[in-house]
């Protein structure tokens, strides 16, 4: 996919652009709101990344004038602003999603993937990984054919790890997506519920789908290691 | 100290260089995490021990900054469309038991209740979320927290009833009528607890709400007068 990232502060540019060609996207950068503009408009991007706080011209300004000449482009807005206004100001004049600094990496890269999912392709209903499938609409999960009983938040838990199969989750963007809830570093709750994961979609087979990610998480991978 | 007429833009308030110094700091905290992030593979494990306990601590940061920000943004009066408020708390709670059953405390909630209160939906969510939050840290395992939430003639009120004090008068930041907290140097999770106390309190008392703390048993009582909403079909407002 080929994305724009308009951030007028080059060293988070740089590192923004790092990550997402790491990705394998092919990954332009604006540094300035102008410059953005005409980027976002002249070449066909499928997703656009834009700050709000630009010289020459404001990020609110590139997304309303891109909203008139590219109503379907994904706009993801990221902002040092986090006021519940603001977020509603974003995505009222058009963008698809916000994000607030100080963020991490790797929110921005599931945030990303997730737009780029709904603009490309259909929301698949049953998600598959190795012998492991959820099914969305009949909130079903079984694992090599066994059934497997998960109460409402393993459930949840667990469609958000593979939607994001074979990527790292942090106990912030887990606690976050999962729980609705700021990040508490004082809580384990996400770790408990992994351990309850992990016996239940894990134990028993050969091969273990949920790893531990040091110093930052967890990841569902379809590599798997010893159960 | 004089200055000349149209030398100095206002000054700032505190509340608005809090602001824009969080605005600052967000920024290079943002660059700094992705950095350590994306760097972490190519170490070599030793180093990558390093760096995780690096972005470990950059995470904490980060968490305080929102805190921060939510603390500074708490008790801003922005007109607001009025939002029911059993419904947020219900679905505040479909959040929150998971984590009181880790603690092994049960909750319930009870009670019926059709007012509405003006204020942003989410901020209503934050200050529900961290008052029972608090409640469930508090209590130890085994125990129970009840929830009602009604009416009467005055307006409605949430009921919140456990077995352990919160202990908030002993703790500080709401023992003064000001509001203005009074936090202990102690650990970082204790500070985190009595900080989003506050957060929930001046977001309360920004829609007019009145909270008060161990009231007669322990717990919190939230009196909501009919002032602070509208009751649904209701065409009245503040």
């Amino acid at each position: 996919m080929r994305i724009l990232v308009v951030e007028d502060d080059l060293a988070l540019a740089s590192y923004i652009q790092k990550g997402l060609v790491a990705e394998h996207h092919a990954v332009d950068t604006a540094a300035d709101g102008e410059q953005g503009r005409s980027m976002a408009i002249g070449i066909d991007y499928d997703l656009v990344v834009l700050d709000l706080n630009l010289p020459k011209v404001d990020g609110l300004s590139v997304l309303r004038g891109l909203r008139q000449r590219k109503a379907s482009l994904p706009v993801m807005i990221l902002t040092a602003r986090s006021k519940v206004e603001d977020r509603v100001q974003c995505l009222d004049s058009g963008a698809d999603d916000y994000l607030a600094k100080p963020f991490s990496f790797l929110e921005l890269s599931a945030r990303a993937r997730a737009l780029l999912r709904r603009s490309h392709l259909p929301s698949e209903s049953v998600l598959k990984v190795r012998d492991l499938n959820l099914d969305r609409i009949e909130r079903r999960v079984e694992r090599g054919g066994r059934p497997i009983e998960l109460t409402t938040k393993e459930f949840a838990l667990l469609e958000y790890m593979m939607r994001n199969a074979g990527r790292r989750l942090t106990r912030a963007m887990i606690i976050e997506h999962v729980w609705n809830l700021t990040f508490d570093s004082t809580t384990n709750v996400v770790d408990v519920y992994i351990n309850y994961l992990r016996r239940k979609v894990d134990d028993g087979f050969p091969i273990a789908l949920i790893h531990t990610v040091r110093g930052v998480g967890y990841q569902l991978s379809a590599e798997g290691g010893m159960a | 100290m004089s200055a000349g007429a149209g030398s100095f833009s206002r000054l700032p308030c505190d509340q608005e260089v809090l602001g824009e110094l969080l605005h600052s700091l967000s920024q290079p905290l943002t660059s700094l995490r992705c950095s350590l992030e994306l760097s972490i593979d190519d170490l070599a494990e030793q180093q990558q021990q390093t760096v995780s306990t690096a972005l470990l601590q950059t995470d904490a940061v980060i968490g305080m900054i929102q805190l921060m920000r939510e603390y500074l943004d708490a008790d801003q009066r922005p007109a607001h469309h009025p939002v029911a408020l059993m419904p947020v708390l219900r679905s505040v709670m479909e959040d929150i038991s998971s984590i009181a059953a880790v603690r092994s405390i049960r909750i319930h909630v009870a009670g019926t209740c059709a007012s509405e209160i003006r204020v942003a939906e989410p901020r209503l969510r934050l200050a529900f979320q961290y008052l029972i939050l608090a409640m469930i840290e508090r209590q130890p395992a085994g125990s129970a927290i009840t929830l009602f939430l009604g009416e009467g003639p005055a307006g409605a009120l949430l009921r919140a009833r456990c077995d352990r004090p919160l202990g908030v008068l002993e703790t500080g930041p709401f023992g003064n009528a000001s509001g203005n907290a009074r936090l202990k140097r102690d650990s970082i999770g204790a500070t985190i607890r009595r900080v989003r106390m506050a957060i929930a309190v001046r977001i309360l008392a920004g829609a007019g709400a009145f909270l008060a703390f161990d009231d007669g048993a322990p717990g919190f009582v939230l009196r909501i007068p009919r002032s602070c909403g509208v009751k649904p079909g209701s065409s009245s407002s503040i």
